[in-house]
């Protein structure tokens, strides 16, 4: 069971995600078989996956983000499958999907400008909960709570009223916060500040690890400057014990289950390249990087999957050659991908033969999402616009 | 000339005034004695003209004007605060020259001119060219443009040069609107014109939010505009002088989207003050040689705020811009012929930007435009040509390993142009264009952080465009149709997209578009004793296609926002003093994407406003030949109360009423 658990805690990753191979569970009548889509080839996918979730990012203010997924029984791929299983919720999914996880049964989206933690049911994709959280970033969980990273969190501190209503108490503070929701009874159960910009959280032995982003700080006064530390809370206490220096921009937070924790970052765009750091929970202060040029990676079981272009400084839109990696006990290994024609915006590994790929496209029109089978495209599908997050039930 | 009488709008004119002589020159003072055609008649006419101080029931803002103009598609983000910007035949608003008494409002941050700032209040005519306008004596940025918005502030509303206008409106979302207009003759020669106008609105409407209906909140605006202008006559010549102080504090409602309990959508505020003091001299040195000099300084500050204390969803930023522009312009006109005139022009701008936003390079960029231009006017023929050069040095801040450099890069294009105008019959008019021009990067498609592209080329747009004009008059009753198919395309086009991260979005130019239509326009007016009507049926086809990535999902699909077919009836009917004003405007179906699929479909529209105006005449006051005048009018716009949107998540407002008083003496 704490195997399981552990699994889930790997969950709550940014543009990425990854799946592992569940217990098999006897599939259970779903409401939303009558949904149809396009059919793809699933076969020899691995078993014990019932559905692979794609959240579609949308546009910033176009309230467009919409919620695919990957039925495994028949292979359709359905499109905005939110909308058609809660036709009642007439303003759709929202501003901005920035992540998606699944619990037990449950699915987690975390839909950044609308300010909501969104729960679904995975059978069926209707509503179970909407949490409010202000300019909410990315989710993991543990056994009692998920948590969640918070932007505004950044700039304001307040509470919930009865009514659900956020009372401020100070905006003064810029720096993030990390929420708390109790998975009982999906509400708010605390909060606590880390640094600048929080985005990617993972969940390790007890303690929460969540880097430091400082996206927005770079741009605005007084100090134009990113973040660059990685905050350690711990679970049972609901305190920060440790800031790890780590590099600027962080982005993607991985735990390798076995003590290892794997961070990216952005890079400044200018002459700090994208990179791949990684350290060991039992000493914290040896932080070593593995690799640069990281654009999109996603983790499964104890192996990061990498996928990175030397000439991510080339602003002239020239064609980029992207190649792969796998990281393993810190490690880095070359891995065959066929990548031509795909810009790679999102990534999921469903098996060590099985990968999913979304690109964006020209990030206006909806995006694809291509399936890889030991290194070749194997299918296509239209998604949404941006699909960046996978997740696996 | 009453005040009230319906002046029968826009091209009842052209054709067969002008070939009878009877077109007056608009920005020339010279005694008509002295002016041979080739002065005054224009090659191409404007598309679409407004008069506002003689037609009946003007709207208030200019942006309300433009929307009514064929081929015009006006970008609205609701609410009297709201940006509004206008694309002219599927040409973006960064080709779309604004001028203000012939001298451009621009801005070379993002190259949009907010057509909400400009009140009806103190323009006296609204022209849209598509093609060139010709006249003598323009500025080489009149000729750079894509297509132009004329905006001639006037003195013509105080005949005598005395006299004065008060206006007041009020009504819906909270309005309150006095402006004050006020001139008086200083001596033979010198005539001053002083205006001010306060405009306060609280923006609040109700709109349908998916399933309830909501308030839209933080959509208030204050303003204040003064202006003064001096206009002095000279021997065979002439000068103005005008200075325009305007400034604004409003919010922005925000995008109407999915929104968590007790979040409001928007608490941002952006506060402005813009201040520009412009100058011409026209002078005949000789009666084939005259020069016009022309000068500007703008400095318009901006300050944006997205209040996170009061919107917790709200990114911190707190910025300032300041921006500043000079210009000179000196146009040279040499009539070589009875009939054929050669034009030179050269323009000379320096702009600069400085800001607290982060990275930020603090460009600066001067611009040359020089233009050679000659016109032949001929007994049923006329033809003009030109070939424009523009360069622009652009110098900024690039960051560089472990510091800051200098650096700067130029970009000039040629620009040509051809018009030819034939007008067989008194009642037939025909004319062809073909152009040319180039828009410059803004500075926030250059050097926007994290997104700028500093190597950008100048995006291009060719437009080719025919006009056919027929008018005939019986009794009564005068007709007017035009049509007016053209082919535009636009290339290296500048688009943003995001590269290896969505953090870092780049801007590329690899747009093209090519487009398709026709604008069509028929006036029907009728004028018999007390009794004028008039009405106008206005049709336009677009067929605008992404042509930009062959393969890509968007490639021949109809771009954003562009309707296929929009429309729209204007009628009206006056009769001693009362006016009564129907307008209705159409638009077909449109997407938000060039995905053509149903979540981004945007459902047709028509909204329809009616207008009731009363002209009274008083007693003329002592010693002064013109009688005052009062006049009352109501506006009911979106008479039915449909729920639209111009752009998506941008609620317009439903019905509204507004109520206008004018005094004038």
């Amino acid at each position: 069971m704490k195997n399981i658990r552990s699994w889930w805690w790997l969950c709550g990753l940014l543009t990425v995600w990854a799946c592992q191979k569940a217990p098999d569970q006897p599939a259970a009548p779903s409401e939303d078989a009558r949904l149809t889509g396009k059919t793809v080839s699933v076969a020899d996918f691995p078993a014990g996956i019932r559905k692979v979730f794609v959240l579609n990012e949308g546009s910033l203010g176009s309230n467009n983000a919409t919620l695919d997924f990957l039925r495994l029984s028949d292979g359709m791929y359905i499109t905005g499958a939110f909308r058609q299983m809660n036709p009642d919720a007439g303003a759709g999914l929202g501003d901005v999907g920035n992540d998606i996880a699944v619990h037990g049964d449950e699915v987690w989206m975390v839909i950044n400008n609308s300010g909501i933690v969104e729960v679904l049911s995975a059978a069926d994709e209707t509503e179970l909960a909407a949490i409010p959280v202000p300019t909410p970033r990315n989710i993991a969980f543990d056994d009692r709570y998920a948590y969640v990273t918070s932007w505004a969190g950044a700039f304001t501190t307040g509470s919930y009223d009865e009514n659900g209503r956020y009372i401020l108490t100070d905006y003064a503070n810029p720096k993030g916060r990390l929420y708390r929701i109790d998975l009982q009874t999906r509400a708010i159960a605390g909060q606590v500040e880390v640094g600048y910009q929080p985005e990617g959280v993972t969940v390790y032995d007890g303690k929460i690890y969540v880097a430091n982003s400082g996206g927005l700080s770079s741009q605005i006064p007084p100090d134009y400057a990113y973040d660059r530390t990685v905050s350690v809370i711990d679970a049972a206490t609901f305190r920060v014990t440790g800031t790890i220096p780590v590099a600027v921009n962080l982005k993607s937070a991985f735990s390798d289950g076995k003590g290892r924790l794997y961070f990216t970052t952005l890079g400044n765009f200018y002459d700090v390249h994208s990179a791949l750091y990684v350290l060991e929970a039992d000493q914290p202060e040896r932080v070593s990087k593995v690799t640069d040029y990281i654009s999109v990676a996603a983790i499964l079981g104890d192996t990061v999957y990498c996928v990175g272009t030397e000439s991510e400084f080339d602003w002239s839109g020239a064609p980029r050659s992207y190649r792969a990696l796998t990281v393993q006990n810190g490690a880095a290994r070359k891995m065959t991908l066929q990548l031509n024609a795909i810009q790679p915006y999102s990534l999921a590994v469903l098996d060590a033969q099985t990968l999913l790929v979304g690109d964006a496209g020209d990030y206006f029109n909806p995006g694809s999402v291509h399936c890889l089978r030991n290194g070749t495209v194997s299918w296509t599908v239209t998604a949404g616009v941006c699909p960046g997050h996978f997740a696996c039930w | 000339m009453s005040r009230g009488r319906v002046f029968l709008l826009l091209l009842l004119l052209p054709v067969c005034r002008t070939v009878q002589g009877a077109e007056v020159p608009q920005t020339d003072t010279l005694s008509a004695a002295s002016v041979s055609s080739v002065k005054t008649v224009p090659v191409l006419r404007a598309a679409e003209e407004i008069d506002l101080q003689e037609a009946a029931a003007p709207p208030v803002l200019v942006a309300d004007v433009l929307r009514r103009f064929t081929g015009v598609q006006v970008k609205d983000y609701g609410g009297v605060g709201g940006l509004k910007t206008i694309h002219v035949r599927s040409l973006g608003s960064e080709h779309v020259g604004i001028f203000l008494d012939g001298i451009q409002v621009d801005n070379a941050q993002n190259m949009q001119v907010d057509l909400g700032r400009f009140s009806t209040a103190d323009i006296q005519r609204v022209s849209l060219y598509n093609g060139q306008r010709t006249r003598r004596l323009q500025t080489a940025k009149e000729y750079a443009a894509g297509a132009s918005v004329y905006l001639d502030s006037g003195l013509p509303a105080f005949p005598d040069g005395n006299g004065g206008r008060f206006r007041f409106r009020t009504g819906a979302f909270g309005t309150l609107n006095p402006a004050l207009q006020w001139g008086t003759k200083l001596g033979r020669r010198l005539t001053f014109q002083g205006s001010a106008e306060w405009l306060r609105s609280n923006g609040r409407y109700p709109f349908p939010c998916f399933d309830t209906t909501l308030v839209r909140e933080n959509g208030d605006i204050r303003s204040l505009r003064l202006e003064t202008r001096l206009d002095g006559r000279l021997n065979r010549g002439h000068w103005q002088l005008h200075l325009y102080a305007y400034g604004s504090e409003r919010g922005f409602p925000g995008p109407v989207i999915r929104r968590a309990m007790g979040f409001p959508f928007s608490a941002e505020r952006q506060a402005d003050q813009d201040l520009f003091a412009q100058g011409t001299w026209e002078q005949d040195w000789t009666p084939r040689y005259s020069t016009a000099l022309r000068a500007k300084y703008a400095n318009q500050y901006t300050h944006y705020n997205t209040h996170p204390e009061r919107n917790p969803m709200a990114l911190p930023y707190n910025l300032h811009y300041r921006q500043q522009s000079g210009y000179l312009s000196l146009a040279h006109s040499f009539q070589v012929l009875e009939n054929a005139s050669i034009e030179a022009s050269t323009d000379l701008q320096r702009n600069a930007l400085n800001s607290d936003a982060g990275q930020f390079v603090t460009p600066r960029r001067t611009t040359f435009t020089g233009v050679v231009a000659g016109r032949w006017t001929g007994a049923t023929l006329r033809a003009a040509a030109h070939l424009v050069y523009q360069g622009a040095w652009d110098h900024y801040l690039t960051p560089q390993a472990g510091g800051w450099s200098r650096a700067q890069r130029y970009r000039d294009a040629w620009m040509p142009s051809v018009s030819l105008s034939w007008t067989p019959k008194p009642w037939l008019e025909a004319s062809l264009f073909a152009k040319r021009s180039y828009r410059l990067p803004s500075f926030n498609d250059l050097y926007y952080s994290l997104m700028g592209n500093a190597s950008l080329e100048p995006e291009s747009a060719l437009q080719l465009g025919g006009d056919l004009r027929f008018s005939h008059a019986a009794g009564p009753w005068s007709v007017h149709l035009r049509l007016s198919p053209y082919y535009n395309r636009v290339s290296n086009k500048i688009v943003a997209i995001p590269t290896v991260s969505q953090f870092r979005w780049t801007m590329l130019n690899i747009g093209r578009a090519d487009i398709s239509g026709a604008d069509a326009r028929a006036d029907l007016s009728f004028r018999r004793g007390d009794w004028t009507g008039s009405l106008t049926l206005r049709y336009s086809f677009q067929q605008a296609l992404d042509h930009s990535r062959e393969g890509s999902p968007s490639w021949g699909c109809q771009i954003p926002y562009i309707p296929r077919h929009s429309g729209g009836i204007e009628a009206l009917v006056g009769w001693k003093g009362w006016t009564i004003a129907w307008s209705t405007l159409l638009t077909g179906s449109r997407w938000s994407r060039s995905a053509a699929t149903a979540d981004y479909y945007l459902p047709p529209w028509s909204i329809s406003s009616l207008s009731l105006d009363k002209t009274f005449c008083l007693p003329p006051l002592r010693g002064r030949s013109i009688a005052p005048q009062l006049q009352a009018g109501v506006v009911c716009d979106n008479l039915f109360n449909r729920p639209y949107q111009l752009v998506q998540g941008y609620p317009m407002p439903g019905r509204n009423i507004l109520v206008t008083v004018t005094y004038s003496w």
